[in-house]
């Protein structure tokens, strides 16, 4: 397993970078409107209505734009997550459980991302 | 007159594994506020999972339909919903915030032929492109254009 996972070490520091620069530069928008600004009612009235979204997700060129950010929204910070998470656990805990711990992060990652190209080809 | 250098100067008078210190973490770790910043950097790693399933709840609810949409926005109108929200939030800053700061520290001096821009440029870029990203994704999202 270890042998592996210096194998496709490259693809997931890819994941990973990717994760936090594009992760970073996506998610505060989506959290102020999707997250906070609808909930606290300081988006205008039908902003976030099914109807505008769908009209905008079925746009020939726009949708196919929507489809890529959202995927990038949900893929990238998981892969960004993981790494992250499996690094802060061996500076707690040093490298004894990083051999069960890091396969199971990048399977939750690429679990997560799979499901992403799902959800986002059926919309 | 200067002697050629003798490679074996250094080595142990008598042969055998040199000895090395075990790797120890330091006794006042907790309390260096550059290790706590540090740990904090990869502590968002929970956040940024959680977000990403988050997001794909919204977008798997949203494929479901008008009803699964709106149950799920009135969700979020939750206090928990609300707190990770804005936990989430803080979390995204904190880490562009450091991590903008590293990255044009981190570029290499040539990339073939060509040189990375002068670290200033690269630093106003990176914020321009995340500030840009987030007014824009506002303004859709939030109804102001689209």
């Amino acid at each position: 397993m270890k042998t592996l996972l210096l194998k496709i070490e490259p693809v997931i520091w890819l994941l990973f970078g990717a994760g936090i620069m594009l992760g970073t530069i996506l998610l505060p928008g989506y959290l102020l409107t999707v997250g906070l600004g609808a909930p606290l009612g300081l988006l205008p009235e039908g902003a976030l209505s099914y109807e505008r979204l769908h009209g905008m997700v079925s746009h020939p060129l726009g949708g196919l734009v929507f489809r890529l950010v959202l995927l990038a929204l949900i893929a990238l910070p998981l892969w960004k997550g993981a790494h992250h998470l499996r690094h802060f656990l061996i500076d707690m805990g040093g490298h004894g459980s990083d051999a069960v711990v890091a396969p199971l992060l990048y399977l939750v990652a690429a679990v997560g991302s799979v499901l992403a190209i799902l959800t986002v080809v059926s919309l | 007159m200067a002697q050629p250098a003798n490679p074996h100067a250094m080595a142990p008078s008598r042969p055998g594994r040199t000895r090395t210190a075990p790797p120890m973490k330091p006794g006042n770790w907790p309390s260096s506020t550059r290790y706590r910043t540090y740990l904090a950097f990869d502590f968002t790693g929970v956040i940024y999972l959680l977000a990403g399933f988050a997001v794909l709840g919204a977008a798997r609810a949203f494929a479901k339909g008008p009803e699964a949409w709106s149950a799920l926005l009135a969700s979020y109108r939750s206090p928990l919903w609300l707190l990770f929200h804005a936990l989430a939030l803080a979390s995204v800053v904190f880490v562009g915030v450091r991590f903008f700061g590293l990255f044009p520290k981190a570029q290499p001096a040539r990339i073939g032929p060509a040189k990375p821009p002068p670290r200033p440029l690269l630093h106003a870029m990176l914020y321009a492109a995340w500030i840009g990203a987030t007014v824009l994704l506002c303004a859709i999202l939030g109804g102001a254009i689209l």
